[in-house]
């Protein structure tokens, strides 16, 4: 039965958020406030806003549930995530806001000059947006779950319908601001449950030596005679993890277009040491649940407790998925660990930071699509009268469209939300990484290689990831590895991630090889732009 | 040919040599065995402490750059 207090801060979050949105839209005038927020936004709500959107739901859940697997090892991939984020500052932010589009799909269009870039880049990155769209619904459905403890399906729908509402209504102004209160609250989330958890043992002491206790290889690396889990037993393992979502921050659609939304270069740079102050602070606090989630779960969660299932971690989230509906239970092993503190001040709270971070990701992903299909596509490729005279209107309705595609998906997801963030970041990466990040630091960047690496790496991995999970069993088993010979489990590569290196390799080779390009288009969109970043 | 600005290079030296340090130190000497450690080294100053530090310099080199013209 749902706490009251638990629904009684969920309201307030809702009243909150409502009224903020309420206000901006009151201030939103013409397209461009729509798209960019009429490139108004300061640092620290910018800042702010970067974090809310860049960590998703694969923060919050799937973050801790993949500590809860792999073991501490899996630290070390939470700490290039947020080292990523200035990393981005002088690769892409500083750059991409001294050019100033609409779109993100506009510097490929101009810097290589060729306008059906819009649709190569847009399905690509479309591909990406289903999967973190999708990810956020099941966010939804899970702390709504956690909030009014009922199916999970019914969360998955009630969720995808606040989103919509909160992305029809309020366009970049309204995800910006309420993107920022959203950071503050999903960080404030994070930490007081990592300290609730923290207290419950008697200390920081006593909480890592509850850990051990439970179990003894969780603190294990590679160089350890056993490994907490196969996937973090190898050093090339845990290099594969720290690097795949390393340089997301610097390259994923939905972080770059937020430095489009900002005053001003001078702004993009500091709005990155904003975002890495409270994110940073979030994962500390991540990281401390998903380490202390086993233990809390085995010791005090109230199925545990009243005998109703044994103590075990994973009897009790499969009670989830057999009572609820969760399609993939371990999503719900940070949810279960704060259960298990049996506050419901402190469940109140993250429910509310969860249900902030699903909607900020899923409002800033389905505006990256909105600009796509509605400017990009619509509007400069098909010259649609339509696109051209409604552009507001057009985007709620394709908003509507990609989260409608979203809920459907959320209901059996093909797999935990940190494997679909992980595949999305690959794919992307691999495929427009190099011929973003490369054609603005390389005047031999060429188009033919922006499209032969993108079709080429697109379509290879999806073919590796796919043929990893469903025919080897897991994402992080190359693909090659029993043709060439190898147990599948011999060369582990997280979501494929071999293919962000060979990605920009590839891309360098047939730059080099193919027609150099126009020197006064490569002087405006590679040199200028990147003079004092 | 553009390059990124030296604070770049130095801001990666300083995150990637302080990650191979500690994994060093993981693989060599066990310091994810001692009590606390890994909370100090891997959480506190490798989640949140050193990408902040990246995360200043990267801003405060190129706007004093900016100031000396």
């Amino acid at each position: 039965m749902a706490d009251p207090i638990v629904v009684g801060i969920t309201v307030l979050y809702f009243l909150a958020i409502i009224a903020i949105g309420w206000y901006s839209r009151a201030r939103m005038k013409s397209a461009t406030d729509y798209y960019v927020a009429g490139r108004q936004i300061g640092s620290v709500v910018n800042g702010l806003a970067l974090e809310s959107t860049y960590l998703s739901p694969a923060s919050m859940l799937g973050l801790p549930a993949y500590i809860f697997i792999l073991g501490y090892p899996f630290w070390w991939a939470m700490s290039a995530i947020i080292a990523g984020m200035p990393v981005a500052t002088l690769l892409t932010a500083a750059a991409m806001r001294k050019y100033g589009p609409t779109s993100f799909a506009d510097y490929y269009a101009d810097r290589y000059n060729d306008q059906n870039l819009r649709w190569l880049v847009g399905v690509i990155v479309i591909f990406g947006a289903i999967l973190y769209i999708t990810l956020s619904i099941v966010g939804m459905g899970i702390f709504l779950l956690a909030i009014l403890r009922f199916p999970y399906l019914y969360g998955v729908i009630l969720g995808a319908i606040i989103v919509m509402l909160y992305v029809v209504f309020g366009g970049m102004i309204a995800t910006s601001w309420n993107a920022a209160f959203q950071a503050v609250l999903m960080t404030i989330a994070a930490v007081i449950a990592a300290i609730g958890m923290i207290n419950y043992f008697g200390g920081l002491g006593e909480f890592h030596a509850a850990v051990l206790a439970n179990n003894p290889k969780f603190f294990n690396t590679p160089a350890d005679p056993e490994p907490n889990h196969i996937l973090a037993g190898t050093w090339l393992g845990v290099v594969g993890w720290y690097f795949t979502w390393h340089y997301g921050f610097a390259t994923m659609p939905y972080t770059v277009v937020r430095f489009f939304t900002v005053m001003d270069m001078k702004t993009a740079r500091r709005s990155i040491f904003w975002c890495t102050l409270f994110a940073g602070f979030f994962y500390l606090g991540l990281e401390i649940i998903g380490a202390g989630a086993k233990v809390m779960i085995e010791k005090a969660h109230p199925l545990v407790v009243s005998g109703a299932v044994k103590a075990n971690a994973l009897a009790v989230l499969k009670y989830y998925a057999t009572n609820f509906g969760v399609g993939t239970p371990l999503d719900y092993s940070m949810v279960a660990a704060v259960e298990a503190l049996q506050n419901p001040w402190i469940l109140g709270i993250l429910a509310a930071g969860g249900l902030a971070i699903a909607m900020s990701t899923a409002a800033g992903w389905v505006m990256v699509v909105n600009v796509i299909v509605t400017r990009d596509w619509a509007d400069m490729m098909l010259r649609s009268k339509f696109a051209k005279e409604n552009p507001v209107l057009m985007a709620r309705i394709i908003s509507v469209i990609f989260l409608a595609i979203g809920m459907v998906i959320a209901i059996n997801p093909p797999g935990l939300v940190l494997d679909l963030s992980g595949w999305a970041f690959v794919v992307i990466i691999a495929a427009i990484g190099p011929s973003l990040v490369l054609g603005l630091w390389w005047k031999g960047a060429t188009r033919t290689a922006t499209w032969i690496t993108a079709i080429i790496m697109f379509v290879l991995h999806l073919y590796a990831w796919l043929y990893a999970k469903l025919t080897l069993g897991h994402h992080s088993f190359f693909f090659l590895g029993p043709a060439l010979g190898l147990p599948k489990t011999a060369i582990i590569t997280p979501h494929q991630v071999w293919a962000i290196p060979v990605g920009f390799l590839l891309f360098i080779v047939i730059s080099l090889l193919t027609k150099k390009p126009d020197p006064e288009v490569v002087e405006k969109y590679c040199v200028q732009l990147t003079e004092k970043v | 040919m553009p390059w990124p600005p030296k604070i770049f290079w130095v801001g990666l030296i300083l995150y990637y040599g302080y990650t191979v340090v500690c994994w060093l130190g993981e693989a060599t000497a066990g310091w994810n065995h001692i009590p606390l450690a890994v909370e100090v080294y891997a959480a506190l100053l490798g989640t949140w402490i050193v990408p902040l530090i990246l995360s200043v310099i990267y801003f405060y080199f190129p706007e004093k750059a900016e100031a000396e013209g």
